[in-house]
């Protein structure tokens, strides 16, 4: 039976089983992995090589110089770069979180590669102490990295982003340490990096950190460490002791978790965890499995082998293949041990039956009926852990088959599985050489994934899963934009352009902006304008549009997008950049941009306000700003009235008003300008000749009161004729000035002068307003109209008086409104009802 | 009862619009721990009353202090600034840290900017080298809740700035204000507008639209289905004419601010002589909520008949034995009675004004302005007005008035009148009369008016207005029909096509269109209906229309949509949106500005 076949080649260790699946055979040629220093990313990640030149080697038919080579896991070449550095040999080399090829040489400089083995400038360097003392080894965590120097000082760069090394305490050794090992920030109390160091000669580890070096384990270790290494969660430690035994302890040594014998007392060349409940310790040619406990597994191997850690095994590289060590799942083993009896295997063998149209599919199945979904679940978990694809169609075939059978299964854990599978198996494709296990998959997140894709330029294959998975593209078509354009430097603007366009409008709301910076950054300034034409957000274009010089195109779009805000931005950055007339020339074409800038300096550049008016001719306006700085002298505490200061006051006043007369539309405000000026000398002798500074800065009419209620009324009279006061104004303020002063004879001698030009109404009104009947009595008979006479009657509260007077307007509403006046009055109220009805007037309310 | 409006009968969740100002206030001062100094600028402090109460703020450890010219008094060692994003604030937070500067005062400052950051300000700042001094944030305040049905942009210079200086941040402000609205209640679909800044409006929105879409995918109805913009330009009739409804009365006499009068304690009948009492003016008020609206001889009228029927209850409370059950309604009677007290109190309050022969006399001219008949009559009265030396704001309340039904006056009255104006009030009123010049309030007369046209073709004088039982919106000015009012009732019941040809003699382009998902959708095709059911909401409430004025918007005009809503056959429910709430003087005032 097929199910046998595939146990077969599962070994057992202690109570679980291993396998060791063959990914790939390596597609690489001549690559001898003994020669060659090594570098494997976790997760399915890429494989550096570099020939080793701590060893000698026999140089066949090749170039002396040495060669960075970069292969996916199946060998397949991705990069190449020749190696000249100097500083010294390559101590160590490992890939970072983000796929970055981190390589540390003697002197302590890092030179990094990306995945097209292009240096990342800068070059890190480790410090002047690891110049100057020699990195001896160095230990690589994710995202960082601790060297220790030839003589035994310890520098780390706790995370590449911010690449800034830092020293770590003296662990005070004379001798090289035996091994090292470290514990990643994220898995210490302290936040920061430990670094643990096995010491010659003493039975303890130190841990080393930036403030300080503790001694654990005393008591516990029985003699020096040779090898160690941490597991993944930072919890484990698996050591190897100088008597030949491997140790596992907690991390923090307190306390030992197995302790086995192992064949040999050299310490093995690697050492790895298993995931996380088995060791790897890899001799020469023989290959160590240690469980818990039971016989450990071995595995002989005829060439040198490099083993990569994954979250859930160990992949295995040899110089012909790439495999991959992993427990065998649960779910694979309850279908696929010899003689299983569960319900997958049941379920899978009834598929066979079915296959071969046997009734005992039937039989089988019945038997399972009730743990059915069970089984079939089993069956899906078990195809997501098969590398094997048609093994993998089985398995979800049985799934299937079971699933018709059961009603009560979640429906979409097929479908769902089937999706994985079908990225997992893209990605997994030689060519592509990612070869990641579901677990690898989940625990790294498909957006990684797709981060790791266009990283490597598989685009197409990058949008096609974001696609397939309901994902955002834009990522994918942003990077693919960016890198067209970096990688088409011979592709004429106009061409490129439409490439890009073609594939940019897949995705709605991406940012043609930031393409086109990445294109102007490329020196492509005229193809960074014709995309950033395409940016429907004003907000990202128009900055775009002045970082690359195209003002006036900023200009229009901010005045188009109503957005004041980006105008101001645009008005600024041609405010400073330009010369002061052609600034205002471009200003001036724009009405908005104008208005914002005559806005902004009329608060804040007065000045350069009176420039930009002077060079578009619109003198006016130097007018009025002129005329409002005259104010300022009044503001000036030092300007204090009636002091000679009122000259240049009034200097500016009449240079506002030559600048007025200079055009014909403005001849009103020269007129009163002139006349301001004018006002002010008078006010100013008024104010010499008075002594009292109580004129300057009102207006005529105040003034013409002011001397009035003075008694001066020859200079209220000069006023009145300076100024062409007319007769009805003058009346109007000669009567409320005397009334104020309550000189009534003035009064009635004023009214008797001629007769007054409006009448006598000011007269009647100014009493009233004051509260003299007696006075107003003496000139309301003499008001022409009778309802105004009947309506100051009724205000000084003279009924008879008013309906009288109402009645000889023959105006009924009058009669009434006169009549809700003295509504609380009930003897007034019928005099108005009489006289209401025989005027015989409909009632008006 | 407090100043913040209740919403609770908002017809759409205006609750969480505010309580999502709150909150994004209150994680602003959270974010800056320890006690600080909050230095609001005034304007925005009135603004905030209608958001958050100031005892919430004193618990997040908070100083209050107004922006001034004046440096600040505070032990506190980090101040806050929040603020309109205006430049000329700019300068009082700049001589404020200055001054600490030279003092040797060592403070944290953080600028808040109500309602972004913008490029202007922090400009200021950097000229001053302070913008390394200072943290700058935002506060995106957009809207505020005025009441059930009012929002407020709070941009009081909105209308001015526009028409005068051409800066026209605020019609940004407002496409912004919209658009976050139609991130909570979906994409208008019907869209209408008159005026330039209006159909600027509706042009810088549906590039915001484009540019950051509401996601529409859900394909929910939205809850408001159309957007009317009204430009203030179109109709600045309106707004100068006295306001006759109770609401609007109190404002145009005692200054409404913020949904809030402030007066003598004795008017109400308090005994505090000589202090100042603030009495909230909002919907929360039933009695308020029922009067607000109505022509004010009305309310008068109700006033007294509640007065009397209280009076009568009481007397037959103390002459006959009543049951438990009259009792207990007599008792729930009795609650009414402080706001019956109130509003009396108001009332009265009110009537020491429109009795005033000046008031009825102004009232008079206005209706003789816009009736348009005697030129000369009108005048002569504004002239006379201006030798007497009246207040400047209502003498030029008339005068924008005669001058924009006439569209102008002749240059010889135009020249006379800024003349004696001059004279009167002094030179430095010369750039009040350039600005109303600039804007066409006050301006020589270059084309016949068209003013008797619209209003005989929309009907805006109207005889025999009954204000008792008004069937008609022009009992709000006793027997003048708003402009304003009548071009949303004829948008709302028809659009815009049967009256274009009016629409083409007021000011600025007019436009109608469809929008978001339902530009293409036939069943959304017209807005016409009072019978077709499209205008109904399926679960049976009326449909939304949210009308936004751009330039302030009076009471009166309130209360008179609020008057259309209220007919029978009337499909839809109004919500209100102004830059401002005004009237004829906040208006006029805005654009009064001396050269001293």
């Amino acid at each position: 039976m097929a199910n046998v076949s595939v146990a077969a080649e599962w070994q057992l260790l202690y109570n679980r089983y291993y396998r060791k699946p063959e990914l790939y055979p390596m597609r690489w040629k001549h690559v001898d992995l003994a020669r060659h220093k090594v570098a494997g990313a976790p997760f399915g990640g890429p494989v550096a090589v570099i020939r080793d030149d701590s060893k000698i080697v026999q140089l066949h038919a090749e170039s002396a110089l040495r060669k960075l080579r970069l292969f996916n896991s199946a060998g397949h070449p991705l990069a190449d770069a020749v190696w000249r550095h100097p500083g010294g040999r390559l101590i160590g080399m490992s890939w970072n979180d983000d796929l970055t090829l981190v390589c540390v040489v003697q002197d302590g400089t890092i030179y990094r590669y990306d995945l097209h083995a292009q240096l990342v400038e800068p070059n890190i360097s480790m410090g002047k102490e690891c110049f100057e003392q020699n990195v001896a080894d160095c230990a690589f965590w994710g995202n960082g990295v601790v060297c220790i120097t030839e003589q035994n000082q310890l520098f780390c760069i706790p995370d590449f982003r911010n690449p800034k090394p830092v020293p770590l305490a003296d662990p005070m050794i004379d001798e090289p340490p035996r091994c090292i090992a470290v514990i990643e920030p994220q898995y210490t109390m302290s936040g920061n990096v430990e670094v643990l160091l096995g010491v010659a000669d003493d039975p303890v580890v130190l841990v080393v950190e930036e403030d300080g070096v503790q001694r654990l384990g005393e008591g516990l270790l029985r003699g020096p460490l040779q090898k160690m290494v941490v597991s993944r969660d930072g919890k484990w430690l698996a050591s190897f002791t100088h008597d030949g035994r491997l140790l596992v302890t907690t991390s923090d040594l307190t306390g030992i978790i197995i302790e086995r014998e192992c064949e040999s007392s050299l310490p093995p060349e690697q050492i790895a965890w298993c995931g996380m409940d088995a060791v790897l310790l890899y001799w020469d040619d023989m290959l160590l499995m240690m469980g818990p406990d039971g016989d450990p597994v071995h595995y002989l191997y005829d060439e040198p082998i490099i083993l990569i850690p994954e979250c859930d095994g160990v992949r295995i590289l040899s110089n012909t293949s790439m495999e991959f060590l992993q427990r065998v799942p649960d779910s694979t083993v309850s279908i696929f041990t010899i003689g299983s009896t569960s319900p997958a295997a049941l379920l899978y063998d009834a598929l066979d039956h079915f296959d071969r149209r046997s009734a005992k599919a039937d039989e089988n199945l019945r038997l399972i009926k009730p743990s059915l979904p069970e089984a079939v679940e089993a069956c899906v978990d078990a195809s997501g852990h098969e590398f094997d694809v048609s093994r993998q169609r089985t398995l979800l075939r049985a799934a299937s088959y079971g699933q018709a059978f059961c009603s009560n299964f979640q429906r979409d854990r097929i479908q769902e599985m089937c999706k994985i599978l079908r990225v997992l198996n893209a990605v997994r494709n030689p060519e592509i050489g990612i070869p990641l296990s579901i677990q690898q998959y989940k625990l790294l997140s498909p957006s990684v994934l797709i981060g790791r894709l266009i990283n490597a330029h598989r685009h197409l294959l990058a949008l096609r899963i974001s696609e397939y998975l309901g994902m955002n593209q834009e990522v994918v078509i942003m990077h693919w934009a960016c890198s067209k354009i970096t990688a088409s430097l011979s592709i004429p603007d106009a061409t490129l352009l439409d490439i890009l366009l073609d594939k940019l409008k897949l995705c709605k709301g991406i940012s043609y902006a930031a393409v086109a910076a990445h294109a102007d950054k490329n020196g492509r300034r005229k193809l960074a304008a014709m995309l950033v034409d395409h940016e429907p957000r004003s907000s990202k274009q128009v900055p775009l549009l002045l970082s690359i010089g195209e003002e006036d195109t900023a200009l229009m779009k901010a005045t188009e997008s109503g957005d004041i805000d980006l105008v101001y931005l645009v008005l600024f950055h041609i405010w400073q950049k330009r010369q002061s007339l052609e600034f205002f020339g471009t200003i001036q074409a724009r009405p908005l941009a104008r208005d914002l800038f005559i806005t902004y300096a009329r608060c804040y550049k007065h000045e350069y306000l009176k420039d930009f008016f002077l060079s578009t001719g619109q003198l006016q306006d130097v007018a009025f700003l002129l005329w409002k700085e005259s104010w300022e002298f009044v503001k000036n505490p030092m300007a204090s009235k009636g002091s000679p200061l009122h000259g240049p006051r009034i200097k500016l006043i009449e240079k506002a008003q030559s600048l007025f007369a200079e055009t014909k539309e403005h001849v009103f405000e020269s007129k009163a300008a002139e006349e301001h000026a004018k006002l002010l000398r008078i006010q100013h002798e008024l104010e010499v000749t008075t002594k009292q500074a109580i004129f300057v800065d009102s207006s005529i009419s105040d003034t013409i009161r002011t001397c009035i209620v003075l008694g001066n009324h020859r200079a209220a009279m000069r006023v009145k004729t300076e100024f062409k006061v007319s007769e009805k104004r003058w009346y109007w303020l000669k009567v409320f000035a005397l009334a104020t002063i309550k000189d009534w004879v003035a009064l009635e001698k004023f009214s008797k002068e001629k007769r007054p030009p409006i009448g006598y109404r000011p007269f009647v009104e100014a009493c009233i307003e004051a509260d003299e009947k007696a006075e107003a009595i003496k000139y309301i008979p003499k008001l022409a109209d009778p309802r105004e006479r009947a309506e100051s009657y009724a205000r000084i509260g003279l009924v008879k008086e008013a309906a009288d007077a109402a009645s000889q307007a023959k105006d009924g509403e009058l009669l009434g409104r006169l009549k809700l006046t003295f509504a609380q009055n009930a003897a007034a109220s019928s005099i108005f009802d009489t006289l209401r009805d025989r005027l015989s007037f409909p009632g008006a309310s | 009862m407090a100043q913040i409006p209740n919403l609770d009968n908002a017809p759409i969740n205006l609750i969480s619009i505010r309580e999502q100002s709150q909150k994004e206030l209150i994680n602003i001062l959270k974010n800056i721990r320890g006690k600080k100094c909050l230095v609001i600028d005034p304007k925005l402090g009135d603004s905030l009353s209608l958001i958050i109460q100031t005892s919430l703020l004193k618990e997040h450890g908070v100083e209050l202090r107004h922006l001034s010219a004046d440096h600040i008094q505070t032990d506190c060692t980090k101040v806050v600034y929040l603020v309109r994003s205006q430049p000329n604030l700019m300068r009082h937070i700049c001589s404020n840290i200055h001054h600490d500067e030279s003092k040797g005062l060592q403070r944290e400052y953080h600028v808040y900017f109500v309602p972004r950051r913008t490029v202007v300000c922090e400009k200021v700042l950097e000229e001053e080298k302070l913008h390394n001094m200072v943290t700058i944030g935002e506060y995106p305040l957009y809207i505020v809740p005025m009441d059930e049905d009012v929002l407020s942009f709070e941009l009081d210079l909105a209308y001015k700035e526009c028409q005068v200086d051409g800066d026209t941040s605020s019609l940004w402000h407002i496409a912004k204000a919209i658009h976050k609205l139609e991130f909570s209640f979906g994409v208008i679909p019907n869209l209408r507008a008159k005026g330039k800044a209006s159909v600027r409006v509706a042009d810088i929105l549906n590039r915001m639209q484009a540019e950051e879409p509401v996601n529409s995918s859900d394909m929910v109805m939205p809850e408001i289905n159309t957007l009317i913009l009204l430009d203030r330009e179109v109709d600045m009739v309106t707004p100068l004419c006295s306001q006759l409804t109770y609401e609007g009365l109190l404002d145009e006499f005692l200054n409404i601010k913020n949904g809030s009068i402030e007066l003598d304690a004795s008017i109400m009948g308090l005994q505090q002589e000589g202090e100042k009492t603030k009495v909230p003016l909002n919907s929360t008020d039933k009695l308020f909520k029922e009067i607000r609206d109505l022509n004010f001889e009305v309310v008068v009228q109700i006033l007294r008949q509640k007065a009397t029927s209280m009076k009568q209850d009481y007397t037959e409370m103390t002459t006959t034995s009543q049951s438990v059950s009259e009792l207990k309604d007599f008792v729930k009677k009795l609650n009414s009675l402080p706001e019956i007290t109130r509003h009396i109190n108001l009332a009265q309050h009110l009537t020491t004004f429109t009795s005033k022969p000046s008031f009825l006399g102004q009232l008079d001219m206005e209706h003789t302005i816009v009736e348009s008949q005697s030129y000369d009559i009108c005048f002569d009265y504004i002239e006379e007005l201006i030798h007497k030396q009246e207040p400047l704001t209502t003498v030029l309340r008339l005068l924008i008035l005669f001058s924009v039904t006439n569209s102008g006056l002749p240059k010889k009255h135009f020249d006379y009148l800024r003349r004696e104006l001059l004279h009167s009030y002094g030179f430095e009123h010369i750039t009040t009369l350039n600005n109303l010049e600039k804007a066409g309030l006050f301006k020589k007369q270059e084309s016949r008016s068209n003013w008797l046209t619209i209003k005989r073709a929309l009907q805006l004088v109207v005889e025999d207005t009954d204000t008792a039982n008004p069937n008609d919106i022009s009992y709000v000015f006793s027997g003048y029909a708003p402009l304003s009012i009548r071009l949303i009732q004829h948008a709302i019941r028809s659009g815009w096509r049967p009256v274009e040809e009016i629409l083409k003699l007021l000011p600025g382009p007019h436009l109608e269109t469809k929008r978001g998902a339902f530009s293409n959708s036939p069943s959304f095709d017209s807005l016409s209906g009072v019978s077709t059911g499209i205008a109904k909401v399926p679960d049976g409430r009326r449909a939304l229309v949210l009308v936004v004025f751009v330039g302030g918007v009076t009471f009166a005009e309130i209360s008179a949509l609020r008057f259309l809503c209220s007919q029978e056959g009337m499909a839809y429910d109004l919500i209100i949106a102004t830059t401002k709430i005004v009237n004829g003087q906040t208006l006029v005032e805005t654009f009064m500005e001396k050269l001293g």
